[in-house]
C-alpha cells in the first residue's frame, strides 16, 4: 500500500482522461477534480455536435455558472484550457487515439435512457466501451481505468447485492452481434406488406377523407414510430429473458463484462475500479446545494405528482428507493481515481443510500407531499393543484386502473369521434386529448420503474464506506460520499424538490405571460405587400350550416305533392347510414353517393327552384361572422374564393361575394335531364390542395401569405395548402389537427334566427 | 259605448299588471304611487265597411270623387303601406286590399288598362310573395302578380327613380319614376298611429336614400318631439316641405284608414283587459298561456306569437287631398290612443313587446328593441315626454332574440363593429351612414333578397335619439346584459333592481309611470 496522504497528493501529476463530460456526471466529476485536484492534468473526450467543434463544447461547458470560480480564479476560459483542460475530439463510436503519457481513464458516458433502441444500448454500453478499452490499451500498459456503472446491472436480483461481479453467463459476443443488427432487421420488418398493410388501413381510416397522399404521409410516419417501439420491445424483451429489467441495465452489464476482461488479460493484467451509483439525483452541497441538470429518473415524476397528475404508484410503502445525491457519487469516483486497485483484480464500489440509510417509498411520498403542500404548482388560473392521495394499493390494482382508465379513454374517443360536432364535442375532445396525454405519460412511467419501484434490493457499499473511512480527515470533507450522513427529509424538501421545480415555475410563468399576450381569436386580415392575396372557404358548414343531403332535399321536395315527398324522405333515410359511412371513409364517394339521387330531376327545373326559392333559405342560414370575414377580405383587396362539393345553382346567391366559386356541376344528358353522375370529379380533399394551387398560379396569388377557412378533417388538404389557416366549428379530427399545429379556430355562430325544416319553400306553394 | 283611457294610481287592492317583454309577458308589482297609463277600449268600428269605402271614395275631403279622375288611357299608380302597417298583422281580409279592389272596380269601369301596384316600403325589405298577397287580397295578386304589375318599391333601381327638385330648405325630393310620372297616385294607407299617413306617405314611403337622408338622421330626430306630433316633429316638418313639392307636380289621391285597438286576438284578448276586470276564465287564460310560454322553446314561443292575426275594426276611412284626409285620421287616431297625462314623471316603465315594425315575420334583435322602445313607445306623447329630463328609463325586453340574417344581415355588422365602437348616433352616424348606405352587398341583398337596406340600422338608432338625448339613464329589465352592454346601457333582474340602479339618478323614491301598451296609446302630458 502506499502511505496515506491526501487524495491531492496522490493525483498530483496525474493526467486523466474524461469521458461523458458534457453529461450530468461527467460535468460535475470535472468541476469536483478541478477545485479539489489542483494538480490534476485532465484530457477531456468530447463529440463534435454539428458544427460546434470540441474545443467550443467544452469552453461553453466552463462558462457555465457552476465553473464561475474556477473560471475566475485561473484567469478565463482560455486560460483555464491551456493551464489544465486539454480537449480530445472524438466519438466514443470510434474512438480516437488517447494522448500520450496517461495516468487514468473514467469512463462516464453512456447512454442513460432506460429505455434505448436495442442496437443503440449496445452501442454505447458494450461496444463504445470496448472500442474505448481498446484506445486505452494502445495507450499504455499501466492505465487505471474507471468504469462508470449502475447498482442496478443486478437486474431481476433480490436482496443484498454485494460489491462483485453480476453472476452471469451470457455469451457476450453473441448478444453484442445480435443487438447490433437489430435495427437492420426491424426496418426490413417494417416494410413487410403485413406491417405496412395494417399501418396503412389504419391511416387511411382516419385520413382517407383528406386523401390518400394524407394518408400515405401518416402511414409512413406510423411505420417509422413502429420501428421505434419495436427496437425498445425487442431489447426489453431480451434483457428480461436473461434476467435484467430492461436494455440499459442488461446492456450495462454486459459493458463491466466487458471490462472484466479487460482486466483481467492474462498476458497483461490491468488496474480497473467499477463505480455503481445507484439513482443519481441533485447535489447535496457542491456545486452548490440542489445543482442538477436535466431531468433525471425521479423528476418526471416529482413534477407529475406536484402537477396532481400521478394518482398512484405502483410501489409498496416499504420499497427502498435508492437516490444519492451528485456529489457523492462524484466525491467516491476521484477517491477511487486516487486508490488504484491491484492489476487483474477489479475493484467494485456501489455508491448508494439503501442499505445503510434508506428512503423508502413512503418517505418519499411524504416528504414530497409535504414540499408541494408547502410550495404548490400554481400554473393554472385555478389556484394550487389538487394533490393526490396514494394509499400504495399494489402494482396490480394500479394497473388495473391504469389499464381501466386506458380502456374507457378509448371509449370516450372512439365516442368522441363519432359525435356530431359542437362546442361539446370541442371541449370534450380537448380534455380528453389532455386525459390521453396523461395516460400515455402515466403508461410510460409506469412500465419503465415498474421493475425499479419493485426492485427489493439493497446494495452493499461496504468497500466504498471503507474507502470513505481511509481518507483524512480534510478528504472526508473535500469529497463527501457517505450516504449516511443525508437526512431525507432535508434533502428532499429543502434541497432536490425546490431545484427540480425551480424551472418548471420559471416555464410556467413564461407561458402565462405568453398566453396573457396573444391573442387568440382571429386577427384582422392584413393587406398584401407581395403579390396577391387569396381567401378560400369550403361552404357547406364553414359558411352556412347544411350539408349536401339537406340541400338535396330542399331541390327535391320542392317539386313533389305531399305522399311523394314521405317517400322521398323514407328513400333518403334509408340511404343515410350509407352515405354516412361513405362519408367517413372517403368524401368524393359520399358526394357521388348523394348526388347519384338527381338521377332523372330536370337541371333547369332545379335552377328554377334554387332561384326562385333557395335563394333566401341560404342567405338565411349564412353564418353573419363568415359574411363579414368575407367582405373583409374584399375589401382588403383579397381574391375571395369558394371551393365546395355542393352544386352550382346552390352557390348563386353567394355570388357577389366571391370572385370565383368552383363547384359541383351535375351533368345532363342531351335532354336536359340530370344523369346522376357529375360532369367531373368532385372537387374533395387533396385535389382541392392541387387546385388551388393551380388557381394559384395562374392568377399570381402567393398561397404562403394567403387564407383557408374550413370546418372538417376533409378540408386538411385546403387548409394546409394555404400559409394562414383558419379551423372554423371543426370537427374532432380537425379540432386536434389544428390544436396541434397551433392553427386558429373561430367559432363562427351559425344564424340564430333559421329554421331547421327539410322543405323550405314547402308553405310557399 | 267604450270607456276612455285613464290613469291608474297603484294602491294596495292593485292586482299585479301586464308587462309585454319580447316573446312573453310578466305580471309586475309596481310601487304603489305608480301612475299606471291604460289606453281607451277600442272604439267602435264603422258598421260596414265596403260601404264607407264607397263613401269616401266618391265624397272625398278637399278632392273631386275618385271616378272623375279616372280617364282611359291614364296611368294610374296605386301605392300602399307595406307590411310594417298595421302591427300585428290584420286578419285577412287586410283593409289595404279591400280598398284597392274597390279603386280597381272604378278603374276598370272608366276604362283605365295602365295600372300598377307599388308597395311603398322605401328601405325596407321587398315583401315576399304570400306577404305581397296577403295585403292586397288573393284576387288582385293573381291578376297583377304574375305580369309584374303589382312588386315591391326599389329605392335602389337608379332607372326607376325620378328627382323632383328640392324644397326651399335644399332638402332633394327623389321618389318612385312611376309615380311621379302617373296621371294619378293613389295612395292606400294604414294609419295605425299618429306619426304614420300625411305627407310622410308617398314622400318616405316612395323615396329614395338620397331623399330619406335629410330627415331620417340624428339631427333631425332629436328635434322630433315627438315624432307621434306632425306639428312638432322636425322629420315630419321636412316630409311635411317635401310633400308639398310632390304636389305640384303629382297628383296625389290619398286614402287613410284608422283602426281601434283591438289588436289581441281570441284568447289573447285578455291582454287588452285591464287586470282587475279579468273573469275567471280570463285568469284561467292568462295561467295557462303563461305556463305554456314558461315550458315552450324559443321558436315555438316566436310562432305562437308571430302568428297571431288580429281582428281590428275600422274606425274611419277618408280619402281626398293629403293634409286635409289627414287631419281628420289625426282626429281619429287620437279618439282612440289619447290618454290625458298630468306633469312628467322621474322614471318611465314600458314593456318592449315581440313585434315591431320592422321584425314582422322575423325576429326583434336588440337593435330594433330600443328602437322599439326608446323610439315608439318613448314618443307617444304629445306636449312633453312622460318623462323628465334627466329621468330614468325603465324597459322590459330579454334582447336574447339574436339577427335575422336573411332580413336584417346589416344589422348584424352594425351590432358588431359599429356599436362596439360607439353608441352615440349621431358619432355613428357622422362615421359610418355613407359605408353602409352604399355598402353594394347590402344594396345587393335589398335589390334581390329580402334585406332591410344596409343604412336601416341607422335610423332605427336615431329613432331612439331623442330619448337618449332626454333621459340619463337607460335600464333594461331581464335582458341579457351583454346585449344591453353593447347598445350602451345597463341590465338588472327586477323592477326593484332597476330602480335600485337608477337611484343614483333620480333619488330613492322617484316618482314612476307606467305606459301600459300594447295596444297603443299616445300620452298626453300636461
Amino acid at each position: 500500500m502506499l502511505p496515506v496522504s491526501t487524495i491531492a497528493a496522490r493525483l498530483d501529476g496525474q493526467h486523466v482522461l474524461l469521458t461523458g463530460v458534457t453529461g450530468f456526471v461527467g460535468e460535475a466529476l470535472l468541476h469536483l477534480m478541478l477545485a479539489e485536484a489542483p494538480g490534476v492534468r485532465v484530457t477531456v473526450l468530447v463529440r463534435r455536435k454539428g458544427s460546434t467543434s470540441a474545443e467550443a463544447r467544452t469552453a461553453a461547458l466552463l462558462r457555465k455558472p457552476v465553473f464561475a470560480d474556477i473560471v475566475e480564479a485561473a484567469g478565463g476560459v482560455e486560460a483555464l484550457m491551456a493551464a489544465r483542460i486539454e480537449v480530445l475530439e472524438g466519438d466514443l463510436a470510434d474512438a480516437p487515439e488517447l494522448p500520450p503519457g496517461l495516468d487514468a481513464v473514467v469512463h462516464c458516458a453512456g447512454d442513460v435512457s432506460f429505455d434505448p433502441p436495442v442496437d443503440e444500448g449496445f452501442r454505447t454500453n458494450v461496444q463504445g466501451t470496448r472500442e474505448l478499452l481498446a484506445r486505452v490499451r494502445d495507450a499504455g500498459p499501466d492505465i487505471h481505468y474507471v468504469h462508470i456503472s449502475t447498482a442496478y446491472v443486478a437486474g431481476r436480483r433480490r436482496g443484498s447485492i454485494p460489491e462483485a461481479p453480476v453472476d452471469h453467463d451470457v455469451d457476450l459476443e453473441a448478444e453484442l452481434s445480435w443487438g447490433l443488427v437489430q435495427r437492420q432487421i426491424v426496418e426490413h420488418q417494417s416494410r413487410s406488406a403485413f406491417v405496412l398493410e395494417r399501418e396503412r388501413k389504419k391511416a387511411e381510416r382516419t385520413h382517407s377523407r383528406a386523401g390518400l397522399l394524407t394518408a400515405a404521409a401518416a402511414t409512413e410516419e406510423a411505420r417509422k414510430e413502429w420501428v421505434k417501439r419495436e427496437l425498445v420491445r425487442i431489447g426489453s424483451e431480451r434483457a428480461r429473458s436473461l434476467g435484467w429489467t430492461d436494455c440499459y441495465t442488461f446492456t450495462k452489464a454486459l459493458g463491466e463484462r466487458v471490462v472484466e476482461q479487460h482486466a483481467r488479460d492474462a498476458a497483461q493484467p490491468r488496474r480497473v475500479s467499477i463505480v455503481r451509483p445507484s439513482i443519481i439525483e441533485s447535489a447535496l452541497e457542491r456545486p452548490h446545494p440542489g445543482w442538477i441538470e436535466g431531468f433525471k429518473m425521479a423528476e418526471p415524476l416529482i413534477l407529475a405528482y406536484g402537477r396532481g397528475e400521478l394518482p398512484e404508484f405502483p410501489a409498496a410503502a416499504d420499497t427502498i428507493v435508492d437516490i444519492v445525491p451528485v456529489d457523492h457519487v462524484v466525491a467516491a469516483i476521484v477517491a477511487v481515481l486516487a486508490h488504484p486497485p491491484e492489476a487483474g483484480d477489479p475493484a467494485y464500489f456501489h455508491v448508494s443510500s439503501g442499505d445503510r440509510n434508506p428512503l423508502t417509498f413512503r418517505m418519499l411520498y411524504d416528504n414530497v407531499r409535504a414540499y408541494f403542500d408547502e410550495h404548490p404548482f400554481a400554473a393554472g388560473d385555478r389556484g394550487a393543484v389538487r394533490l393526490p392521495d396514494w394509499r400504495f394499493p399494489g402494482a396490480s390494482s394500479v394497473e388495473r386502473l391504469l389499464s381501466t382508465s386506458e380502456r374507457a379513454h378509448q371509449v370516450a374517443n372512439y365516442v368522441v369521434g363519432h359525435a356530431p360536432r359542437g362546442d361539446r364535442t370541442r371541449d370534450l375532445a380537448r380534455k380528453l386529448d389532455q386525459q390521453g396525454r396523461r395516460l400515455e405519460f402515466l403508461r410510460r412511467y409506469l412500465d419503465l420503474y415498474r421493475e425499479y419501484a419493485q426492485a427489493e434490493l439493497r446494495f452493499s457499499d461496504a468497500n466504498t464506506l471503507g474507502l470513505y473511512r481511509s481518507l483524512s480527515p480534510e478528504d472526508q470533507a473535500a469529497f463527501a460520499f457517505d450516504t449516511a450522513v443525508v437526512d431525507w427529509s432535508h434533502y428532499l424538501r429543502e434541497v432536490h424538490c425546490p431545484a427540480v421545480t425551480a424551472p418548471v415555475r420559471r416555464m410556467d410563468e413564461a407561458r402565462r405571460k405568453r398566453k396573457a399576450a396573444t391573442d387568440p381569436t382571429l386577427k384582422p386580415v392584413s393587406a398584401s405587400s407581395t403579390g396577391q392575396i387569396g381567401a378560400f372557404f369550403d361552404m357547406d358548414g364553414t359558411l352556412m350550416s347544411s350539408n349536401v343531403i339537406e340541400t338535396y332535399l330542399w331541390l327535391r321536395l320542392r317539386e313533389q305533392t305531399g305522399s311523394e315527398r314521405w317517400g322521398e324522405l323514407g328513400r333518403i333515410a334509408a340511404k343515410v347510414p350509407a352515405m354516412v359511412r361513405a362519408e367517413r371513409r372517403e368524401r368524393s364517394a359520399f358526394l357521388r353517393a348523394v348526388y347519384r339521387q338527381y338521377d332523372g330531376a330536370r337541371l333547369a327545373d332545379l335552377d328554377a327552384i334554387a332561384d326562385e326559392h333557395l335563394t333566401d333559405y341560404v342567405l338565411s342560414r349564412l353564418s353573419p361572422d363568415a359574411v363579414r370575414r368575407i367582405r373583409e377580405h374584399r375589401n382588403a383587396g383579397h381574391r375571395t374564393v369558394l371551393i365546395t362539393g355542393a352544386i352550382r345553382p346552390l352557390t348563386r346567391p353567394l355570388e357577389p361575394l366571391f370572385d370565383h366559386i368552383e363547384a359541383a356541376e351535375l351533368a345532363v344528358d342531351d335532354r336536359g335531364v340530370c344523369t346522376g353522375f357529375l360532369a367531373s370529379s368532385p372537387l374533395v380533399g387533396e385535389s382541392r390542395a392541387a387546385w388551388m394551387r393551380q388557381y394559384a398560379a395562374e392568377h399570381g396569388i402567393d398561397l404562403a401569405a394567403s387564407y383557408g377557412y374550413a370546418d372538417s378533417h376533409s378540408d386538411l388538404p385546403l387548409l394546409d395548402a394555404v400559409g394562414r389557416p383558419v379551423a372554423v366549428k371543426p370537427d374532432v379530427s380537425l379540432f386536434r389537427h389544428a390544436r396541434r399545429h397551433r392553427w386558429t379556430i373561430v367559432d363562427w355562430a351559425s344564424s340564430t334566427s333559421n329554421t331547421r325544416t327539410l322543405n323550405p319553400a314547402g308553405d310557399l306553394r | 259605448m267604450s270607456r276612455p283611457g285613464f290613469v291608474l294610481e297603484v294602491d294596495d287592492r292593485t292586482p299585479p299588471l301586464v308587462v309585454h317583454e319580447g316573446l312573453g309577458f310578466r305580471l309586475e308589482s309596481f310601487p304603489l304611487g305608480t301612475r299606471v297609463v291604460y289606453p281607451p277600449e277600442s272604439i267602435p268600428a264603422v258598421p260596414d265597411v265596403d260601404e264607407a269605402i264607397r263613401e269616401a271614395l266618391l265624397h272625398p275631403v278637399d278632392s273631386d270623387p275618385l271616378p272623375t279622375l279616372l280617364f282611359p288611357g291614364m296611368r294610374l299608380t296605386i301605392a300602399f303601406d307595406d307590411l310594417s302597417l298595421p302591427l300585428p298583422t290584420m286578419k285577412a281580409p287586410d283593409i289595404r286590399g279591400r280598398i284597392i279592389e274597390h279603386v280597381l272596380t272604378m278603374a276598370a269601369e272608366a276604362g283605365v288598362d295602365d295600372v300598377k301596384l307599388i308597395a311603398a316600403n322605401a328601405l325596407h325589405r321587398r315583401m315576399t310573395a304570400a306577404e305581397l298577397k296577403h295585403i292586397v287580397g288573393e284576387r288582385v295578386f293573381r291578376s297583377f302578380y304574375p305580369q309584374g304589375d303589382l312588386y315591391n318599391f326599389d329605392a335602389e333601381d337608379r332607372a326607376n327613380l325620378t328627382h323632383l327638385g328640392t324644397t326651399d330648405k335644399g332638402e332633394d325630393i327623389e321618389i318612385s319614376k312611376r309615380a311621379a310620372e302617373s296621371d294619378l297616385l293613389v295612395y292606400v294607407n294604414v294609419n295605425l298611429v299618429a306619426m304614420d299617413g300625411g305627407h310622410k306617405s308617398v314622400g318616405i314611403g316612395l323615396a329614395s336614400y338620397k331623399s330619406l337622408r335629410h330627415h331620417h338622421n340624428a339631427k333631425t330626430m332629436v328635434h322630433s318631439r315627438s315624432f307621434m306630433d306632425h306639428k312638432h316633429s322636425a322629420m315630419h316638418h321636412s316630409a311635411w316641405r317635401m310633400g308639398r313639392v310632390i304636389k305640384d307636380t303629382v297628383k296625389v289621391f290619398q286614402i287613410e284608414t284608422t283602426l281601434n285597438n283591438n289588436v289581441f286576438p281570441k284568447p289573447f284578448d285578455f291582454l287588452q283587459k285591464r287586470e282587475w276586470e279579468w273573469s275567471v276564465k280570463d285568469q284561467a287564460t292568462m295561467l295557462g298561456v303563461r305556463r305554456g310560454l314558461a315550458v315552450a322553446p324559443q321558436k315555438m314561443r316566436h310562432k305562437m306569437f308571430h302568428d297571431m292575426r288580429s281582428v281590428y275594426g275600422l274606425t274611419g276611412v277618408n280619402a281626398g287631398e293629403v293634409e286635409a284626409v289627414h287631419e281628420r285620421t289625426l282626429a281619429k287616431v287620437h279618439q282612440q290612443h289619447l290618454v290625458e297625462v298630468q306633469g312628467q314623471s322621474d322614471v318611465l316603465v314600458m314593456g318592449v313587446p315581440y313585434l315591431g315594425p320592422y321584425n314582422v315575420n322575423s325576429s326583434m334583435n336588440p337593435i330594433l328593441a330600443t328602437c322599439m322602445g326608446l323610439g315608439y313607445y318613448f314618443n307617444s306623447y304629445r306636449g312633453q315626454p312622460v318623462v323628465r329630463k334627466g329621468g330614468a328609463v325603465i324597459l322590459y325586453h330579454p334582447l336574447n332574440e339574436g339577427f335575422n340574417q336573411l332580413h336584417h344581415p346589416s344589422y348584424v355588422d352594425f351590432y358588431e363593429e359599429v356599436l362596439a365602437e360607439s353608441t352615440d348616433p349621431a358619432v355613428v352616424g357622422e362615421k359610418y351612414e355613407q359605408q353602409f348606405a352604399q355598402d353594394p352587398w347590402y344594396i345587393h341583398l335589398y335589390r334581390t333578397s329580402h334585406a332591410y337596406h344596409g343604412v336601416h340600422p341607422f335610423y332605427m338608432w336615431y329613432w331612439a335619439a331623442h330619448a337618449m338625448d332626454h333621459v340619463d339613464e337607460v335600464i333594461w329589465v331581464g335582458a341579457d346584459r351583454r346585449a344591453a352592454a353593447r347598445l350602451g346601457f345597463r341590465a338588472a333582474t327586477t323592477l326593484q333592481d332597476a330602480l335600485e340602479m337608477a337611484s343614483g339618478t333620480v333619488g330613492s323614491s322617484p316618482s314612476i309611470t307606467y305606459l301600459h301598451n300594447p295596444p297603443h296609446l299616445l300620452a298626453d302630458v300636461r
